[in-house]
């Protein structure tokens, strides 16, 4: 897994590519802690480049969205695609979180 | 006819049979299927003689072929074989290669030997290359004329060793179709063969052979409809299987998931299907995790080409109970994960074992 940072109007967008498993979701958690704790709070988490998620993966996002209404923060997603929709669907992921289909939208949805 | 008993082979430290027990009666067609390097050829040549048996007895019609004193060329006038490779003289045209024996052997006239041989070859669709050279024909004509020159010699047994394994997909078909006809006629024969399909069709009896023993016999509707043995029901419906065992929470997942992949990579599944059976390996491996200090795991992943079958197997030891109904979950994640990537989920404890054993969706978009 890797993570890429950036800042766009006024929130972080975070790439991630590669595998989001068992494996790697403790290092995507302690990354994205870290920034939670150095004060951002609105997040755009882009899927485009990742080709594998679990639910260890997707316990992470849940960790993430909650440490981020902690803060009265928020996320959307962008670029749920192929392999990784499909996990988000069949473990009803896809109604939980709001989801847009680039990164553009998903700023634009976060205002 | 033919009566085998206790019949052994060893090459060396190498034992290719271990105890061989069985008949074949006057006009029974037996098939003997089974994997590769367990002995059904070498049974074969045993009967022909083509080997010595280490240990045992075969009688063909009450004489002990053993016996130095029997005659091997008497044998193999009586019971012939047709070989996987032809094994045609070259040097002869096809009407030579079945008027040599005869003549030779049986000291029959050189026309009534062409006479017979022109009608064996008008029998197996041939008799317009009587005069033609093996390497002239294709592999499927050149095993016909195998078969033309074997009754030449007018067996009353024929060993067919893999007859068609050496043959294009194309041709098997009109190999098979003469020792179709050779069955309905009555000839007594022993097959071996991995033409399922066929075995099932033309034999009276099938044995399979497997660790150098018959390790399952009957009729063809009974061995290929319901097997007994597990063994022989994986062989039937061409299961291939991985297995890997756990016995640690640290486990590497990446190197797992690679066997995994060169697996399915072998047995050509779709990517899509490798993706979902990675995927149901973590979430399984993710709710066994907290036992795995105590208990030991063995994932199997069976696939049956058949029946286009994915099966995941996971046998675990420890206290009786179905992992996926532990109260020790965090989530539902996982485990809703699991029941959509499958068809069916079956718990048992079985011989002092966790086994669960989950049916795999191929169809999944």
């Amino acid at each position: 897994m890797d993570l890429q940072t950036k800042t766009e109007n006024q929130a972080i967008v975070v790439t991630i590519s590669g595998r989001l498993d068992a494996v790697t979701a403790p290092a995507y958690e302690k990354s994205i802690r870290e920034l939670i704790d150095g004060g951002n709070s609105n997040f755009v988490i882009d899927f485009e480049q990742l080709d594998y998620i679990s639910s260890a993966g997707l316990r992470a996002l849940l960790l993430m969205a909650k440490l981020l209404k902690e803060k009265g923060g928020q996320v959307c997603f962008a670029s749920v695609k192929g392999n990784v929709r499909s996990v988000f669907d069949m473990s009803g992921f896809t109604g939980l979180f709001r989801t847009e289909n680039s990164v553009a939208e998903a700023l634009a949805a976060l205002g | 006819m033919i009566k085998i008993e206790h019949l052994s082979k060893r090459f060396g430290d190498l034992v290719v049979l271990k105890d061989i027990t069985t008949e074949i009666k006057t006009g029974e067609v037996v098939s003997i299927i089974g994997p590769s390097g367990t002995g059904k050829s070498t049974l074969l040549r045993c009967l022909n003689r083509l080997e010595v048996p280490s240990g045992g007895s075969i009688q063909i019609d009450g004489v002990d072929i053993l016996d130095r004193k029997t005659d091997a060329a008497k044998i193999r006038q009586k019971m012939n074989m047709v070989f996987q490779s032809f094994n045609l003289f070259a040097h002869l045209s096809v009407i030579e290669n079945l008027t040599l024996a005869p003549i030779k052997l049986k000291g029959i006239g050189e026309e009534a030997a062409r006479a017979k041989a022109l009608e064996l070859l008008r029998l197996v669709g041939l008799a317009e290359k009587a005069d033609s050279y093996p390497d002239e024909l294709s592999g499927g004509q050149q095993q016909r004329v195998a078969i033309a020159r074997c009754l030449a010699m007018e067996p009353e047994i024929i060993l067919f060793d893999e007859p068609t394994s050496a043959l294009d997909p194309t041709m098997v078909r009109e190999v098979l179709s003469v020792i179709r006809r050779l069955a309905r006629e009555g000839m007594t024969m022993a097959i071996v063969t991995h033409e399922m399909d066929f075995a099932r069709d033309v034999s009276n009896r099938v044995l399979y052979m497997d660790e150098g023993i018959i390790y399952e016999e009957g009729p063809p509707e009974q061995l290929f409809e319901n097997p007994k043995k597990e063994k022989t029901r994986a062989f039937i419906d061409r299961v291939r299987s991985y297995t890997c065992r756990i016995s640690s929470p640290d486990y590497d997942l990446y190197a797992m998931n690679a066997e995994i992949e060169a697996f399915c990579e072998k047995q050509i599944l779709p990517k899509k299907t490798r993706y979902n059976l990675l995927l149901l390996v973590e979430e399984l491996l993710q709710i066994y995790n907290p036992y795995l200090r105590t208990v030991v795991l063995e994932m199997t992943i069976a696939y049956s080409e058949k029946h286009e079958r994915l099966e995941l197997i996971c046998e675990s030891t420890g206290e009786a109970g179905n992992p996926l109904e532990s109260p020790g979950l965090t989530d539902e994640l996982g485990v809703m994960i699991i029941r959509n990537l499958t068809e069916n989920i079956d718990y048992q404890w079985l011989g002092g074992k966790n086994r669960l054993q989950l049916l795999i969706k191929t169809n999944l978009p």
